[in-house]
């Protein structure tokens, strides 16, 4: 503890000449002071786990910074459903209002309906997955995304569960 | 101690009614007897039930509902023991609608009737009929363009696109077909459990036969290499709708003209095929709908045939 704050009191004088030193070697104390360096791994990390959220039929919307919100299906419905076979999607500029269906997904030789979480304009499909629709199952919150659409009202979506939430819901259904 | 057989009443316990929860302990042990029970609990019976049930014990003891007996209960929260519970005591129940010959464009009407009836809650329905010779897409449209389909149609078959899973068949007289229109939630909500679900009622139908027939990497339940029985669902917000086809006497060169669901290298046969003698639909619905209640773990009850009409042309199905 005493040589932290000697070397804090030492470090703060050499951190401009030795930033590679004070940064490896007290982290914690110089948190404050390295501000700028914390703070741009943190955003950057929160950026990337940005919030999804869920709806009750089990798809995920992920809002970007441009306001566009790409759509999939969570875990939980790809496990349900199989090996997905082949993923019918919209049209770009289909308007949607929220719990319409706008596609559906089929596995087992059951073809299941997808339902908007929101209500928006359909920017970008995924093409990807009319060669490759195991990707729904391979990576459904990453490079299994359906869609992505505008956000028309965004009240909608505090009416969506986070993660944590989500996860109650399926451990409530689960029997 | 009075004995417990007298003015004690058990309420039957309807889909809804929530299980009085006992503490953990008490659950692990098992009361013999009723007079034990009573004597030892003094509210209502649910765990004895459970025990009764599982031991196949139908005694009669009754036992009274008091109101305030209600607080016990823990609020209506589904966990899995409550929802074993439920199933064993009361099963959904499934109406079987038994629609003879029709259309294939009536079938689909009458079972959109039967999709939306579960809006105003679960209403289990099982359709049974037979087609005229109608050839049938799913949602993959791409390997069967029009004009393949016209030269189907010039067979003097019907041809229809759907919204189910599956590629191409056919079906026709001698054939069963049976449209379950469930709503998973009463049973699991899983897609991929319920084709499963549907593929063992078939086997054992099979069996009830004396045919060993068995699943594979296709869906669909197979005679070795050829399909007995082809399978194709859509499922919206639970509610299930198409369903299977099992060839009980149907005439196998119509399968000709087509690649049975896209799958090359493969044939298909029928329980007449396999028995070497003719089996009707009629004679195959009992064996189909034992199966079915026994691998659904449900109630049949006898439907009424709903009236068809005539004018379905606003009705169809189709995704075009």
């Amino acid at each position: 503890m005493a040589a932290c704050g000697l070397f804090r009191s030492v470090s703060s004088n050499f951190f401009t000449v030795l930033p590679l030193l004070t940064r490896s070697a007290t982290l914690s104390p110089l948190r404050l002071a390295c501000t700028p360096y914390f703070g741009r791994t943190l955003s950057s990390s929160s950026r990337a786990a940005a919030a999804l959220k869920f709806t009750d039929k089990h798809e995920w919307i992920r809002v970007e910074d441009d306001g566009i919100g790409t759509v999939g299906i969570s875990n939980f419905a790809q496990e349900a459903l199989g090996d997905v076979v082949y993923c019918g999607l919209p049209d770009v500029g289909t308007q949607l209002a929220q719990q319409d269906e706008f596609g559906a997904l089929e596995s087992v030789k059951a073809a299941s309906e997808l339902y908007s979480p929101l209500t928006g304009e359909v920017v970008e499909v995924n093409t990807l997955l009319a060669d490759k629709p195991g990707l729904v199952n391979k990576s459904c919150y990453k490079d299994g995304w359906l869609m992505k659409m505008t956000i028309a009202k965004p009240a909608e979506l505090d009416a969506l569960m986070d993660e944590a939430a989500y996860e109650r819901y399926i451990r409530s259904i689960e029997d | 101690m009075e004995p417990a057989r007298g003015g004690i009443t058990v309420r039957t316990a309807g889909r809804h009614a929530p299980p009085s929860r006992l503490p953990h302990r008490e659950r692990a042990c098992s009361p013999p007897t009723a007079e034990f029970y009573c004597e030892r609990f003094e509210f209502p019976v649910v765990r004895w039930r459970q025990s009764a049930v599982k031991t196949g014990n139908t005694c009669d003891v009754e036992e009274e509902e008091d109101e305030e007996k209600q607080q016990w209960r823990r609020p209506e929260r589904r966990v899995k023991e409550d929802r074993q519970f439920w199933m064993q005591g009361s099963r959904p129940v499934v109406e079987v609608v038994r629609l003879g010959l029709v259309s294939y464009q009536e079938a689909l009407r009458l079972q959109q009737v039967y999709v939306n009836r579960h809006r105003a809650g679960p209403a289990h329905a099982l359709l049974l009929c037979e087609h005229p010779p109608v050839f049938t897409t799913g949602i993959r449209h791409k390997p069967y363009p029009a004009a393949m389909l016209d030269r189907l149609r010039l067979l003097g078959a019907d041809v229809q696109r759907t919204n189910r899973g599956g590629l191409i068949t056919f079906h026709g007289p001698g054939q069963l077909v049976c449209y379950p229109v469930l709503n998973l939630s009463d049973f699991k909500k899983s897609v991929r459990w319920y084709v499963c679900e549907l593929e063992k009622t078939i086997i054992s139908a099979c069996r009830r036969f004396g045919i060993e027939a068995s699943t594979s990497p296709h869906t669909g339940v197979w005679v070795g290499d050829n399909k007995i029985c082809a399978i194709g669902i859509h499922c919206g917000r639970y509610v299930t709708s198409h369903g299977l086809a099992l060839n009980c006497n149907t005439d196998m060169s119509w399968f000709g003209h087509i690649v049975p669901c896209g799958i090359e290298g493969k044939g298909v046969t029928s329980l007449s095929a396999e028995l070497q003698r003719d089996v009707s639909v009629e004679e195959t619905i009992p064996h189909l709908l034992d199966a079915f209640r026994d691998q659904f773990n449900c109630q049949l009850t006898d439907g009424q045939t709903p009236e068809t009409d005539q004018d379905t042309a606003q009705h169809h199905q189709r995704r075009d």
